[in-house]
C-alpha cells in the first residue's frame, strides 16, 4: 500500500495503559475441549443484560453473570449430529451419501434476537451453514434456516428491530433473515458482492438500511437495503411458507473500501464510522465517504488506529460495550486489550493478561457497562474479568 | 491504507515522518536550515490540524452515538416491560433459570460447595464458586443439554446469480492482477500467500494529485521562504515528488488563486436549465445508439457491450397505422374536434370547390382543387414507390418523396374523410430514417439542385393559383380568434395559395420524373426562422402567430415531432399521444405540422423565385453541418465502431462476432435451404450454427416456426428460441448438487443452455487456479472457433452448471453459433426419463482432468477430493 499522504495520517493510540480501569480475573470455566468461537451478551432485553451465550463445537450454552465473579449455566443446547453413524459400515455409507457431507456441527457464531412478542432467541450458525434459532424462553429450537451454501461465519442482530438478523457466510453471501417469520429476505451477493468468504457483518446502529460486511477478499462493503425495504416490511407479516417468500438479491453495495491488504475478519459500526480489523495487529477506525452520484465509489478516511500486538491470525473478533465506549479484543497469546474507542487519541484502558491464559482468544464480550469482560478461547475456556479500579459496586453487571 | 511495509503501527507513525526528515537532513545540508525548519513547522502544523479535526469528528460522532445508544437502551427496557405485561402468564424459562440462579447464588453465598465436574476447578485466583447446573434437577451439577434435532445440510455451493443468457465479464469481476490469499483448511490458521508467479500488483498509482495539505505547505513555504530552487527542491523531497512537479503545482496554485476571485462571480449564473427538454433529441438518440443492443433488444447489453455497429436495414417498416381510429377524435384536444366548428362556418366551401374553378376565390375552393390534383397524381406515386423498395438508394429517396406526399394528407382528412384509403397507403411510406437521410444528404443535395430548377419553372406557371382558405382554416387554433383568421386569410390568400400550388406542382413533377425533392428532409425547426424572416411578414397576424408557436416548441419537442412523423406518418393524434404526451396537445401538434408545411412551401417558393439554387443549398449545408458535428461528437470517446455505408442492406451478411475487436473477419453465415424440418444433413446443423430468420426451414419470422406436425418443426432453433426443458436442482446421487430433468425427453432433444460469464483465456487461467483449490470448476471452453472466450458459470449461470460429470453420460454439450454468438447447448444423448439426473462428459483435456474425473466411476464427492490438479481443468464441448 502506498505511503500515507501528508495530512491524512491516522491518530494512533499508544500502548501504554491509562489505567483508567483495571480488570481482574474472577472466574474461569472449561466448557469443553473444542474451541469456543463466540461469546456474546444479550443487549436486546434489559432483563437479560447479564446473560450471555457461547458457542463451540456442537454446543450452544447460555450463562449468567452473578455477583462476585460467579457464572451460572442456565441452558445448554447440543446439535444432534451424525456421531451415531460411526458404527455404520462403509458399505452402508455409500447408499446414504447425504450423510457423508454432514460433518459435526461446529458453531462459529451466536447472537441474541427476539421475536415480536419479545421472547428471547439465541441464533447460532457454524460450519454446516444452518442457522439455528433457539427460543430460549421455551428452551426449544424454534427454526432452522437452511440456505447458506457453506459455513456461517457471523450473525448479528438489528438493534432497532431485533427480529432481523444478518448472517455472513463462506458462500460469499450475506443474508438478511427474519427470525419471527423465518424468511430469508435479502441476499447480498452477486456482481458487486464479496469475492471470497464473508467473515463479518454488522448493522448500522441507527440507519436501519445499512450494513457493513467484510471478508477474505480484503474489502469492507457497505450495503443499503433502502430500495428493498418493502421486502423487509413484508417479511414481518409473511404467513405463507418461508420458502415461498420472494427473496431478492442485492447485487451492488453502496461502498467498497479497501482499507486492509489481508483478510478482514471483524467490522463494527461506530456511529457513522467503521471499525475493522485485519491480521495487521491493529483495529482501524475509518470514515466511509460515499458519493451519492456514483454508488460503489468513494473514499476512505482513516481516522484512528488501535494497535493490538500479536493479533496476526484471522478470526479474532472484538466487541464493544453497549455505549461503544470501549472495545475489548484478545490476541493470539491469550491477552486482552481494552481500548477506549471514542477518545482522540485513543487510549488503552488496560492490557489484561494472566499466566494461564495462553490460548488464542477468539472473541470477547463486554457487558452493558463494560465492567465485565468475557473471553472465549481456542482451548475451550471462558474467562471472566471484572473491573476493580473505580468502584467495586460496578463490578456486578446486574441490572 | 494499512501499510504492509510497516508491520508495527507505532513504527509507521513516526516512520513516515522521520524517514522524510532524516533523509532531508542528510541531503539538504547545502540548503539553508531555515527552509527546512519552515517546512518542518508547516508539516507539524498540518499534522496538528489533522489531529484536531479528527478529534472534532470523533466528538461529533460520540454525541450522535450517545443519543443512539440511549435510544437503544430505552428500547431494551421497553421490551422487558412489554414482555411482562404481555406474557406473564406464559412461562419464560430463561427468566426462571435466571431467578433460580440468583436464588441459589444468594443461598450458597460464597461457599464453594457446588462445584461442577465439567469445569476444572483449579482456578485458585477465584475465591468464588462456579455456579453451574442451576435448577432442573437440583442437586445434579450440570445442565441437561437440550438437543437440537438434526437438519440436513445443503451440499456446499457459492452463492450464484441466475443468468438466462451469457454475459461478458465486466472489468471489476476480473481476478487477474489481484492477490488472493488462501488458508490451509487443515492447518487452520496458516496463511498461504497466493501463487508466486502471480504478477506483482501494480504499485503504480503515482500520487498524481496534490492533496490539500500539500498545497498548503507549498503555498506557505514559498510565502515564507521565497520562491527559489532550494525551496522547491526541499519541498519535493518532503513530498517525495519531483521538483518540477512541485513547481508546476505552485504555478497552477497561484493561477487558481487569481481566478478563484473571478470565478466566484461567474459561478452563480450557470446551471439552471438542465431540464431534459433543453436537450437535443440527437443527444438522446446518441445514448440509444450506443447503449441499446440491437441484437438482444435491451439497453446495456451485458453480452455485446455498447457502441455496437449500427446496421440500417433497407426495408423500413411502415409507420404505425390505426385506420379504425382515424376518424375518431383522440381526445378533447384533438384537432378534429377543434376544427369542426370552423368547418361548419365555412361549410359552403366544398360545394364551391367542386367546381374545380381555378379562378381566385377568397373563401372556397381549396379543398376541392387539392383533392382533385391529389387524386390524379397519387396513383402514380404509389406505383413508383413500390418497386423502388428493392434498391436502397432510390427507395430512400422515394421514401422521402412519399413523405412529402403525405404531408398534405391530414388536411384532406380533416375536411374530407373519403380520402382516408389513399392516406393509409401514402402514410405508409412516409417514414424515413433520419440516418438514412444523412447518408443520402449529398445525393439529395445534388438532386435538389435540379429539382429547384424544375420547381422554379413550374411555380411561375401556376403562380396565380387558386387556392386559399383551407390552410387558414385548418391552422387556426383555439387561441387564435376567428376574426384574426378571417381578416388575415384575406390578406395572405394569394401568397398562401401560390405556395400550396407549388408543393403540389412539386409532387407532380416528382411523380413524373422520379427525382426526389430535397426540401422534405429539412426539419421544420431548423429553417423556420430563416424562412419566416425571409417572408416579409406580409402575412400579418397568422404569420406572427406561427412564429410564436414555433418558438414555443423546444428543440427537443421538434425533433420528437419529426420522429413522430417518421413513425406514425402525419397523424397528429398518434404523435401527440405517444411522443408528446403531456407536452403538446393534438391540436398543437397539428398546427405545428401544418405550419411546417406552409413554411416548407414558402421556402420552396422563395427558393425558386428569389434565391434559386443557392438558397436551398445553403439550407442543406446548414443541416449537414449540424449533423456532421453531432456525429463527430458521438464518435469521439467511444469504443471503436464500424461504419457501414448506406448501401449495406441485409444485416446478416455483415455480422461480426464479439471478437470483432481483433479485426478478425467472420465467416459468412449461409442460411440453410431446408424446406422442412432440419435434420442431420442441414448445413446449419453440420456447421454448428443455429437456423435463423433467413433459413428455409422457418417461415421467415423469428417466432416459433410452423409446427405442422412434429416432423415439420425445425429442431435446430430451440436454442435460439429458448425452448428449454425444465431442469430441477437437487442433491445429486453422486456428489454435491445435481441437475435433474423434470419431464422425459427423446434422444438429441435440446435440454437447455449452459450460461455463464464470458471470460478471456488469461482470466480463465487465473480463475482456474482459484477453482482448483476449491475443487470445483465451472469453466467451459468454447471451442477454438470461438477463439477468445471461456464460459465461467461459477458465480453466474444457470442450473445446468450443476450437472455432474460422468464418463458415461446421458447428455452432451455442443457449442452452437446462435445469431452470431457462440452458445453452449446441452442435448440428450439418449432417451432420458423424467426425474433422471443429468450427466455429461466434461471432456477434460486428458492430462488436466481433476483426479475425480479420471476415475472410472465418480464415487466420491468432488469437493472432498484432496489432491489439487496442476493444470487448469476446463470443460470442453
Amino acid at each position: 500500500m502506498a505511503r500515507i499522504p501528508l495530512g491524512c495520517e491516522p491518530v494512533i493510540g499508544s500502548l501504554v495503559p491509562s489505567k483508567k480501569r483495571d480488570y481482574r480475573v474472577t472466574n474461569r470455566l472449561q466448557e469443553g475441549k473444542r474451541p469456543l468461537y463466540a461469546v456474546v451478551f444479550n443487549f436486546i432485553d434489559s432483563r437479560y443484560f447479564n446473560v450471555f451465550a457461547t458457542v463451540g463445537g456442537n454446543r450452544v450454552t447460555v450463562y449468567q453473570c452473578l455477583e462476585g465473579g460467579v457464572i451460572a449455566v442456565l441452558q445448554s443446547y447440543v446439535d444432534e449430529d451424525c456421531c451415531g453413524l460411526d458404527g455404520i459400515s462403509e458399505a452402508l455409507l455409500e447408499f446414504s451419501i447425504c450423510f457423508v457431507d454432514q460433518k459435526d456441527e461446529s458453531f462459529y457464531t451466536v447472537t441474541w434476537a427476539c421475536n415480536r412478542d419479545g421472547s428471547p432467541f439465541v441464533v447460532a450458525g457454524g460450519i454446516n451453514g444452518i442457522i439455528r434459532v433457539i427460543d430460549a424462553g421455551h428452551e426449544k429450537i424454534d427454526k432452522s434456516f437452511v440456505g447458506h451454501g457453506d459455513s456461517v461465519n457471523e450473525i448479528r442482530t438489528q438493534p432497532l428491530k431485533p427480529s432481523l438478523v444478518v448472517s455472513a457466510s463462506k458462500d460469499e453471501s450475506v443474508r438478511l433473515w427474519n427470525v419471527h417469520t423465518g424468511v430469508c429476505i435479502l441476499i447480498f451477493a452477486g456482481a458487486g458482492g464479496h469475492r471470497n468468504e464473508v467473515l463479518s457483518v454488522d448493522f448500522h446502529p441507527s440507519d436501519m438500511y445499512r450494513i457493513a460486511s467484510c471478508g477474505m477478499d480484503n474489502t469492507v462493503k457497505i450495503w443499503s437495503m433502502k430500495e428493498f425495504w418493502p421486502s423487509v416490511e413484508k417479511s414481518f407479516t409473511w404467513t405463507d411458507l418461508p420458502s415461498k417468500f420472494p427473496t431478492k438479491y442485492v447485487q451492488f453495495p453502496v461502498f467498497i473500501a479497501s482499507v486492509h491488504s489481508n483478510y478482514v475478519d471483524c467490522n463494527r459500526w461506530l456511529g457513522d464510522f467503521v471499525l475493522s480489523k485485519s491480521v495487521d495487529n491493529e483495529i482501524v477506525l475509518w470514515e466511509p465517504r460515499t458519493k451519492d452520484q456514483s454508488p460503489g465509489e468513494g473514499t476512505v478516511d482513516i481516522l484512528q488506529k488501535y494497535p493490538v500486538p500479536e493479533c496476526d491470525i484471522w478470526f479474532i473478533k472484538f466487541s464493544c460495550d453497549f455505549h461503544y465506549n470501549a472495545a475489548a479484543i484478545g490476541n493470539r497469546e491469550g491477552k486482552i486489550f481494552v481500548w477506549e474507542l471514542q477518545t482522540s487519541p485513543p487510549s488503552l484502558i488496560a492490557r489484561l493478561s494472566h499466566a494461564q491464559s495462553k490460548s488464542p482468544i477468539r472473541q470477547t464480550a463486554m457487558s452493558f457497562d463494560g465492567s465485565t469482560i468475557l473471553s472465549c478461547c481456542e482451548d475451550g475456556t471462558i474467562w471472566r474479568w471484572d473491573a476493580v479500579s473505580s468502584s467495586s459496586s460496578s463490578s456486578s453487571s446486574q441490572v | 491504507m494499512a501499510s504492509k511495509a510497516s508491520p508495527s503501527p507505532s513504527a509507521s507513525r513516526s516512520g513516515s515522518l522521520k524517514d522524510a526528515s532524516m533523509a532531508k537532513a542528510d541531503e539538504s545540508a547545502p540548503v539553508s536550515k531555515e527552509i527546512v525548519s519552515v517546512i518542518e513547522s508547516l508539516k507539524r502544523h498540518v499534522v496538528d490540524e489533522r489531529c484536531v479535526s479528527i478529534k472534532e469528528r470523533m466528538d461529533n460522532n460520540r454525541h450522535k452515538l450517545a443519543s443512539i445508544t440511549s435510544h437503544l437502551q430505552k428500547l431494551s427496557k421497553e421490551r422487558r416491560n412489554s414482555w411482562i405485561n404481555f406474557a406473564d402468564s406464559s412461562l419464560d424459562l430463561l427468566k426462571k433459570r435466571q431467578d433460580d440462579a440468583i436464588g441459589m447464588h444468594s443461598g450458597i453465598g460464597t461457599s464453594s460447595s457446588d462445584k461442577d465436574s465439567d469445569s476444572d476447578q483449579e482456578d485458585s485466583h477465584a475465591s468464588t464458586a462456579v455456579l453451574l447446573g442451576t435448577s432442573i434437577p437440583p442437586g445434579k451439577n450440570s445442565v441437561r443439554p437440550i438437543r437440537l434435532p438434526e437438519v440436513k445440510k445443503l451440499p456446499p455451493y457459492t452463492t450464484w446469480i441466475f443468468l438466462d443468457r451469457n454475459q461478458r465479464m465486466t472489468e471489476d469481476q476480473s481476478v487477474v492482477g489481484r492477490r488472493r490469499i488462501y488458508y490451509a483448511q487443515n492447518d487452520g490458521e496458516a496463511l498461504i500467500c497466493s501463487d508466486s508467479e502471480e504478477e506483482n500488483v501494480d504499485e503504480e498509482e503515482e500520487k498524481k494529485y496534490f492533496l490539500e495539505s500539500e498545497d498548503y505547505i507549498i503555498r506557505m513555504a514559498i510565502k515564507e521562504a521565497g520562491f527559489s530552487d532550494a525551496v522547491i527542491n526541499s519541498l519535493a523531497e518532503c513530498f517525495s515528488r519531483k521538483a518540477d512537479e512541485v513547481k508546476a503545482r505552485y504555478e497552477s496554485l497561484t493561477k487558481e488563486e487569481k481566478t478563484s476571485v473571478d470565478s466566484l462571480n461567474v459561478d452563480s449564473e450557470a446551471s439552471s436549465l438542465n431540464c431534459f427538454l433543453e436537450k437535443d433529441l440527437e443527444a438522446a438518440l446518441d445514448s440509444f445508439d450506443n447503449l441499446f443492443c440491437r441484437r438482444c433488444l435491451v439497453f446495456d447489453c451485458r453480452l455485446h457491450g455498447c457502441s455496437q455497429d449500427l446496421v440500417f436495414p433497407a426495408e423500413k417498416p411502415p409507420p404505425l397505422n390505426r385506420p379504425d381510429l382515424d376518424n375518431l377524435p383522440c381526445g378533447e384536444h384533438c384537432y378534429r374536434s377543434v376544427s369542426k366548428p370552423e368547418k361548419v362556418a365555412t361549410d359552403d366551401s366544398p360545394e364551391l370547390g367542386d367546381t374545380k374553378d381555378n379562378s381566385v376565390q377568397p373563401s372556397s375552393g381549396s379543398a376541392g382543387t387539392r383533392t382533385s390534383v391529389r387524386k390524379k397524381h397519387t396513383p402514380c406515386a404509389r406505383k413508383k414507390a413500390k418497386p423502388s423498395q428493392s434498391e436502397s438508394a432510390s427507395s430512400i429517396v422515394k421514401n422521402m418523396s412519399d413523405s412529402s406526399d403525405s404531408e398534405i394528407e391530414p388536411q384532406h382528412t380533416a375536411s374530407t374523410s373519403h380520402l382516408s384509403p389513399s392516406k393509409t397507403k401514402l402514410g405508409g411510406n412516409g417514414g424515413v430514417s433520419q440516418r438514412n437521410s444523412k447518408r443520402v444528404a449529398e445525393r439529395v443535395l445534388s438532386c435538389s439542385k435540379k429539382r429547384q430548377k424544375v420547381v422554379g419553372s413550374d411555380s411561375d406557371s401556376v403562380a396565380s393559383g387558386s387556392v386559399l382558405g383551407g390552410d387558414g382554416k385548418l391552422s387556426s387554433s383555439p387561441h387564435k380568434e376567428n376574426e384574426d383568421a378571417n381578416s388575415s386569410s384575406q390578406k395572405h390568400a394569394k401568397s398562401r395559395s401560390r405556395k400550396r400550388e407549388l408543393s403540389i406542382q412539386n409532387l407532380q413533377g416528382e411523380a413524373r420524373d422520379g427525382i426526389s425533392s430535397g426540401m422534405v428532409t429539412d426539419p421544420p425547426g431548423n429553417n423556420s426562422d430563416v424562412t419566416l424572416r425571409k417572408d416579409d411578414c406580409a402575412d400579418g397576424n397568422s404569420c406572427e402567430m406561427a412564429l410564436n408557436d414555433n418558438l414555443s416548441w423546444k428543440a427537443f419537442e421538434k425533433s420528437l415531432f419529426e420522429k413522430g412523423v417518421e413513425i406514425f406518418g402525419r397523424n397528429s393524434c398518434l404523435i401527440a399521444r405517444n411522443l408528446l404526451n403531456g407536452l403538446k396537445t393534438c391540436v398543437e401538434v397539428f398546427q405545428f405540422m401544418t405550419q411546417g408545411d406552409k413554411r416548407l412551401a414558402y421556402q420552396a417558393g422563395d427558393a425558386a423565385n428569389s434565391l434559386g439554387d443557392g438558397y436551398s443549398k445553403f439550407e442543406h449545408q446548414g443541416n449537414n453541418e449540424v449533423r456532421r458535428r453531432s456525429k463527430f461528437l458521438r464518435r469521439r470517446g467511444r469504443v471503436r465502431r464500424l461504419k457501414y455505408s448506406w448501401k449495406s442492406t441485409a444485416y446478416h451478411s455483415i455480422r461480426k462476432r464479439i471478437s470483432e475487436r481483433k479485426d478478425q473477419p467472420c465467416r459468412q453465415y449461409n442460411p440453410c435451404g431446408c424446406q422442412t424440418a432440419c435434420g442431420k444433413e442441414c448445413p446449419c446443423h453440420l456447421n454448428g450454427t443455429c437456423c435463423e430468420k433467413y433459413c428455409g426451414c422457418g417461415d421467415g419470422s423469428l417466432g416459433v416456426p410452423n409446427q405442422r406436425g412434429d416432423n415439420y418443426e425445425c429442431r435446430n432453433m430451440k436454442l435460439l428460441l429458448r425452448q428449454q426443458r425444465r431442469v430441477l436442482l437437487g442433491k445429486s446421487d453422486v456428489s454435491g448438487w445435481g441437475a435433474f430433468l423434470k419431464n422425459s425427453v427423446v434422444k438429441n432433444e435440446y435440454l437447455g443452455e449452459y450460461t455463464g460469464e464470458l471470460i478471456s483465456h488469461r482470466e480463465a487461467d487465473k480463475r482456474g487456479k482459484i477453482y482448483d483449490r476449491e475443487n470445483s470448476s465451472f469453466l467451459f471452453n468454447l471451442n477454438d472457433q470461438a477463439g477468445w472466450f471461456v464460459l465461467d458459470a461459477y458465480r453466474k449461470g444457470d442450473k445446468l452448471k450443476f450437472a455432474n460429470h460422468s464418463p458415461d453420460p446421458n447428455c452432451y454439450a455442443k457449442v452452437i453459433m446462435v445469431a452470431g454468438d457462440h452458445r453452449v447447448g446441452i442435448f440428450a444423448k439418449e432417451r432420458i426419463n423424467s426425474g433422471e439426473e443429468l450427466f455429461y462428459d466434461y471432456r477434460y483435456e486428458p492430462d488436466r482432468a481433476p483426479a475425480w474425473a479420471r476415475k472410472p466411476e465418480a464415487t466420491g464427492s468432488k469437493k472432498e477430493e484432496p489432491s489439487h490438479p496442476s493444470g487448469r481443468a476446463k470443460k470442453l464441448a
